[in-house]
């Protein structure tokens, strides 16, 4: 008797410790231009609501199908994505949205945009001499995808009969150009600075130019169930990451060395702090008209989506701190 | 009853699938029904485009498998029926056997390009160990009475070897062709999807960038039914060109 009254009272403990629990925010990352959100489980102690009003697990994803896939199979309640990633979800009606800006491509002296880089003593001199040539990419249907044929339009040439787009990874860009496989490779950091460094290429157009505006490039979005079921804790959440994005532009150095010593990055931290960075908003506002702009694009000249997108209904801003 | 027999599992799969797509348990973008299936293979095969991209995967399989093929009954021939070659090459065969060739595809690139040979050698590559080790194996277990007798009968080596071992051992060379023919068409299904700008394996690339599940699913339907209609193609020719395998199952 004494045994099984024990039993229930133990139960009944852990199931009031589990109802005390912070809800879990379950985030697909990526590896890339994250720093703010990485942030938050590098140094919890600059986010005071995590442990207490929710708990945080990053989960790292290589590619964004697979963290949309992860979503759908309900292994994920938010992430990071390119805001044109999401425009794609939501056109085959994923319910997610967009919640905070993470990182755009701007103009400026003070900011790095994705950059198409050429072989320093080749042939091409403009956009116009890529004619029956290749472009290297990461991935098709991405944003590296999308600026290297709004690049190409520019040049008033058209993509995949003028000049062919592939897919390649980022460590095989600089060679792949250099050795004339690919005419023009497209750059981000850190693989630009070492690129830069060794020599032999150098810049054709920048994504920010490609596209003509600046625009967002990284966005953190939610699930839409988890939106409605838990509005506090994504308040909680994003309250805590705007706080870490100010604190990163303030002390990018610091957090980049506490990034790179809690794993997150792998690039040489002497290398990785003196990289150059992408615009970030500090209160993590939301470029809304960039978004409409690209959606028009991706259907207007690009054919990508089947129908237009309504993209003020994919962007939420009113959960972040006012 | 006993001609649907084949077909029973498949359609037992099927009824499966269709059941957890309207079961509203998955979302219908990873779990679409056969209906959003079939609509989008009946898309593919009405468009000249996919008959397009279907010919540059199948000629890269081909490629790839057919020098294979070549190159693989010849070694097989050679490590069979001369004990030195088979100490020479051996080794290095058994020894390389379990390594994934794809991680050699980013070298492969960078020697061979963007286009389609980087694929054909690297389908070439992967189909060569089952062609050479099992045409080895064939070689070997040639029966001797039949070589000591056309050895009796004047035959030369090079007669001997085209005339009775060639022939002896072509059940093994199905068997290889067999197990290399699907390898190819895998091989060159995956190298599109990791670096192509056309062919079936970059369309499946492209579907799951659009998260169109339907379509990827309806290229994989595509895919499976190449590699049963060239499977079944190779078992008619192997039945045409190796009879007596038939005449010899017959009388026993």
């Amino acid at each position: 008797m004494k045994r099984t009254i024990a039993l229930v009272a133990g139960i009944c403990c852990a199931t009031l410790a589990a109802a005390q629990e912070p809800t879990l925010i379950r985030l697909g990352r990526g590896f890339a231009a994250e720093e703010q959100v990485w942030l938050m489980s590098a140094r919890p102690d600059l986010a005071p609501n995590q442990g207490k009003k929710y708990q945080l697990k990053q989960i790292l994803f290589q590619a964004n199908p697979q963290r949309f896939q992860a979503y759908l199979a309900g292994e994920l309640d938010a992430g990071t994505a390119p805001g044109l990633s999401v425009i794609f979800a939501r056109a085959q009606g994923v319910d997610m949205k967009i919640v905070a800006n993470v990182c755009q491509e701007a103009a400026g002296p003070n900011w790095f945009s994705t950059t198409y880089m050429v072989k320093d003593d080749g042939p091409v001199k403009s956009i116009q001499d890529l004619k029956g040539g290749t472009v290297g990419v990461v991935e098709y249907k991405t944003a590296t995808d999308l600026w290297a044929r709004a690049g190409i339009l520019n040049g008033r040439l058209v993509p995949d009969k003028d000049v062919k787009v592939f897919s390649l990874g980022f460590p095989a860009m600089g060679e792949s150009v250099r050795s004339g496989k690919i005419q023009a490779g497209t750059f981000v950091e850190p693989f630009y600075s070492a690129e830069m460094a060794k020599g032999g290429l150098r810049k054709l157009f920048t994504a920010r130019e490609a596209v003509g505006y600046d625009h967002e490039l990284l966005d953190v979005w939610f699930g839409e169930k988890f939106l409605k079921a838990h509005p506090d804790v994504v308040r909680a959440f994003l309250a805590d990451y705007v706080a870490v994005t100010k604190y990163y532009l303030a002390n990018t150095e610091q957090a980049k060395r506490d990034l790179h010593k809690a794993g997150f990055v792998r690039t040489p931290v002497d290398i990785y702090v003196k990289n150059a960075d992408w615009k970030r908003d500090p209160d993590a506002r939301v470029n809304v008209d960039s978004l409409k702009k690209l959606a028009t694009f991706m259907h207007d000249k690009l054919q990508w989506l089947e129908k237009p997108v309504n993209v003020d209904q994919m962007v939420d801003q009113g959960y972040l701190p006012k | 009853m006993r001609r649907l027999r084949p077909y029973i599992l498949i359609i037992v799969l099927l009824a499966a699938w269709e059941i957890a797509a309207r079961s509203g348990l998955w979302s219908p973008i990873l779990f679409p029904s056969l209906e959003r299936i079939g609509r989008e293979f009946w898309l593919f095969v009405s468009q000249p485009d996919g008959a397009l991209q279907t010919w540059i995967s199948l000629y890269r399989t081909f490629s790839g498998f057919a020098l294979a093929a070549v190159a693989g009954v010849a070694l097989g021939m050679l490590m069979g029926r001369s004990p030195w070659a088979a100490g020479l090459l051996d080794p290095l065969f058994s020894g390389t056997y379990a390594v994934p060739k794809l991680a050699l595809f980013p070298i492969f690139i960078f020697v061979f390009g963007l286009g389609s040979l980087s694929k054909i050698a690297l389908v070439f590559l992967e189909c060569l160990y089952p062609m050479t080790i099992i045409t080895y194996h064939g070689a070997r277990s040639v029966n001797r009475v039949f070589i000591w007798s056309a050895q009796n009968m004047g035959a030369s080596r090079m007669r001997t070897l085209v005339r009775v071992v060639f022939p002896a051992m072509l059940p093994y060379v199905f068997a290889a062709l067999r197990v290399a023919l699907p390898v190819a068409l895998i091989v060159a299904i995956i190298t599109e999807m990791i670096s192509s700008v056309d062919g079936l394996g970059y369309l499946i690339s492209y579907s799951l960038s659009s998260l169109k599940t339907d379509r990827m699913l309806a290229l994989v339907v595509v895919i499976s039914i190449l590699g049963l209609v060239l499977d079944r193609a190779l078992v008619a020719l192997r039945d045409r060109l190796v009879y007596w395998e038939k005449l010899d199952a017959f009388y026993a």
